[in-house]
């Protein structure tokens, strides 16, 4: 019963989209808010939580991933009452955009709560196919070939994530016949795995795929560009939900490789992750549009977390991982005003607002635009403290102390390039150009305060004493 | 039989990957598809497991059968091209799929001893999954793209049969409910491809 109420509103959006009627569409994001109440509904549960059998299992670190991308479902669906006034889009287009919309909400939802890897892979997979038709609502040729590159692309990725699932499984069925395909069984059995080898190389191979997914070496512009030709809502959710999605699956493979080969694991996630924000952070210097600055910004910050996670600093990993779920959402609804006036301007993107609506988005954007670069007090800033103190306190652990050492600062290099860009791009932001006016709607507004005070939460005390449970 | 069977497999691929033309290239994804099936008959009915010959059955009807029809008729009415030229010359790709198998060979040496049943097969599995990945990135046309990708779920089924001796049947279905979406959207995206043409 619970998880048909976890999953009615995107279900609801599904059969909306099918109807003409103008109140469907504006009775959705209330719809989208009763999500909450099982959600938090879930909080209150003893937990583990047997939402379908062993299949689907909420625990804590779900159940936070799940609040979090029922926060950016709400976001998005009010975000897309005006989608049509900011872009060219035909209401046909527009209500089969919510009809992939809530599949895509419906696949992700079960591969956060699933306990199994088969689930897990099924609603990545939906999602993914789900998303290839959301980026060609938008129809331009770029657009088009976005399409089709993401439907590859991503297809190389989901196949990678099971090629792995396969041999995990094949590694585990000896001892754990099917149950091997559970997180909870896997990980109790870890230790016991009679060909680790093969474990790791298929734990090796689904993170590829999820690492593909994201947008990690080497297709760091892959992603960028489809979320540059897609509509700003497709990045928002691409950002907010799909990869906490995938995020989600790399906590738990990441758990079960730990308990089988730490040092393998560190070192494969770290050089990964660091090469990854190697390039990004160049990527980031030289982009000249919000889309494809966001979409750079979400790579480091997904990198960042994988990084802090496998380091043992999983509450940082977490705080980060919340922040840039309300940060980044946020940031890719808003360019859909922000480049009303032209998509490669940043000069005085935050100029020309006027009357209260128009004050509080740009004052929002402004500083949700210093709160990506970790400026106190965001959250970010606290969690990269915390992951960063975790790093050195498992480096100080390392038979290699200096080349840690080393490359910790190297990262504080990268992360210092990324800070001067953002600051530079928000001072002409607000400084330079012309004060073109722009046009802020309502329910623009609301999503992004439903963001701010997301971001505020995630720093009350009970929410750091939740997130620091988890780990 | 299973070998024979496998071999079967793998050679279709091969084909599949000289061949020019769209409805030739269909046909050798439906007999790849139609071994596949067979293949989980034939391990089914000699495990005894019931879930491994009903995923089989399905196999064929929707792999052999219904996919390649339903592609074919998209082809039609989208007027997709049927010349399909490989981008990779064929004195060259001749060259490439024995080093790929090679390599593959080499690659699954490590866990031979790891996976149940017989080794070899992972390694068919494997050279069937990078073999798919070049039938992709070989064409520019869309519809051997398309098959490509097709082919990719087809290597990682045999190695779910293979390695694991059949994957769950939750998984399975799970699957093919997803191979059956990716075609709505593929219709949907060449739908919206002749409406901007």
């Amino acid at each position: 019963m619970m998880l048909f109420f976890l999953l009615l509103p995107p279900l609801l959006m599904f059969v909306a989209s099918f109807s003409r009627s103008p109140w469907a569409r504006r009775l959705l994001p209330i719809s989208s808010f009763a999500v909450l109440i099982p959600v938090a509904l879930l909080f209150r549960l003893p937990k583990p939580y047997e939402l379908w059998g062993r299949y689907l299992v909420a625990d804590d670190l779900n159940t936070y991933i799940l609040l979090l991308s029922s926060i950016v479902g709400i976001g998005v669906t009010l975000a897309l009452l005006t989608l049509d006034r900011h872009v060219k889009i035909s209401t046909k287009a527009l209500y089969r955009f919510y009809r992939f919309f809530g599949l895509f909400w419906i696949g992700l939802s079960l591969s956060i709560l699933a306990n199994h890897m088969g689930i897990y892979w099924i609603g990545l997979e939906m999602a993914t196919l789900s998303t290839v038709y959301m980026i060609k609502t938008n129809r331009s040729a770029a657009a088009h070939k976005e399409a089709w590159n993401y439907m590859i692309v991503g297809a190389i990725a989901i196949s990678l994530i099971l090629f792995g699932i396969i041999l995990i499984y094949a590694a585990s069925k000896p001892i754990l016949g099917e149950q091997a395909m559970l997180f909870d069984a896997l990980l109790i059995k870890a230790r016991e795995i009679p060909s680790p080898f093969l474990f790791e190389m298929g734990f090796a191979i689904a993170a590829l795929g999820m690492f593909v997914k994201m947008g990690f070496f080497p297709m760091n512009l892959w992603l960028a560009h489809i979320e540059r030709a897609s509509f700003y809502p497709v990045a928002a959710l691409f950002s907010g939900i799909l990869e906490s999605g995938v995020m989600a699956g790399f906590f738990r493979f990441s758990r079960i490789a730990e308990r089988v080969n730490y040092d393998h694991l560190f070192f494969f996630v770290f050089a990964y992750t660091l090469l990854t924000i190697f390039i990004v952070s160049f990527l980031i210097f030289r982009a000249k549009d919000f889309m494809r600055l966001f979409s750079l910004s979400g790579i480091e910050h997904m990198a960042l977390i994988a990084l802090f996670w496998v380091s043992g600093g999983s509450f940082a990993a977490l705080l980060h991982f919340g922040a840039h779920a309300f940060l980044k959402p946020a940031l890719f609804l808003s360019t859909g005003v922000l480049e009303s006036t032209g998509r490669y301007h940043f000069a005085g993107a935050l100029r020309g607002y006027t009357g209260l609506r128009g004050k509080l988005f740009w004052f929002l954007v402004g500083l949700f635009m210093l709160a990506i670069v970790s400026i106190p007090p965001s959250p970010m800033f606290f969690s990269e403290l915390y992951g960063f103190a975790a790093m050195i306190d498992d480096a100080k652990h390392s038979r290699h102390l200096l080349a840690m050492l080393g490359a910790i600062a190297l990262l504080l290099v990268l992360l210092s390039v990324i800070f001067y860009r953002f600051v530079a791009i928000y001072q002409s932001m607000k400084y330079e150009g012309e004060a073109e006016p722009k046009k802020v709607y309502s329910s623009e507004v609301l999503a992004l305060a439903i963001f701010a005070v997301g971001l505020v939460a995630l720093l009350l005390p009970s929410s750091t004493a939740f997130l620091k449970g988890i780990g | 039989m299973v070998d024979f069977l496998i071999g079967l497999f793998l050679a279709t691929l091969i084909t599949a990957l000289f061949t020019s033309r769209l409805y030739r290239l269909l046909f050798w994804y439906s007999l790849n598809s139609l071994t596949l099936g067979l293949l989980a008959l034939v391990i089914g009915a000699r495990l005894d497991d019931r879930a491994m010959l009903l995923t089989g059955a399905v196999t064929i009807l929707l792999k052999a059968l219904a996919i390649p029809y339903v592609l074919k008729v998209l082809s039609r009415r989208f007027g997709l091209s049927r010349q399909t030229p490989p981008g990779i010359k064929t004195q060259y790709a001749i060259m490439l799929v024995p080093a790929i198998l090679v390599f593959t060979f080499y690659l699954a040496e490590p866990i031979s001893h790891m996976v149940q049943g017989n080794a070899n097969y992972v390694a068919i599995s494997i050279s069937s999954l990078f073999l798919s990945l070049l039938l992709m990135i070989e064409h520019r046309n869309v519809a051997p793209k398309i098959v490509g990708f097709l082919s990719m779920e087809n290597a990682l089924f045999l190695l779910g049969t293979t390695a694991t001796g059949g994957m769950p049947m939750l998984v399975e279905l799970g699957i093919f409910f997803d191979l059956l979406m990716a075609i709505v959207v593929i219709n949907l995206l060449l739908y919206r491809e002749e409406a901007e043409l």
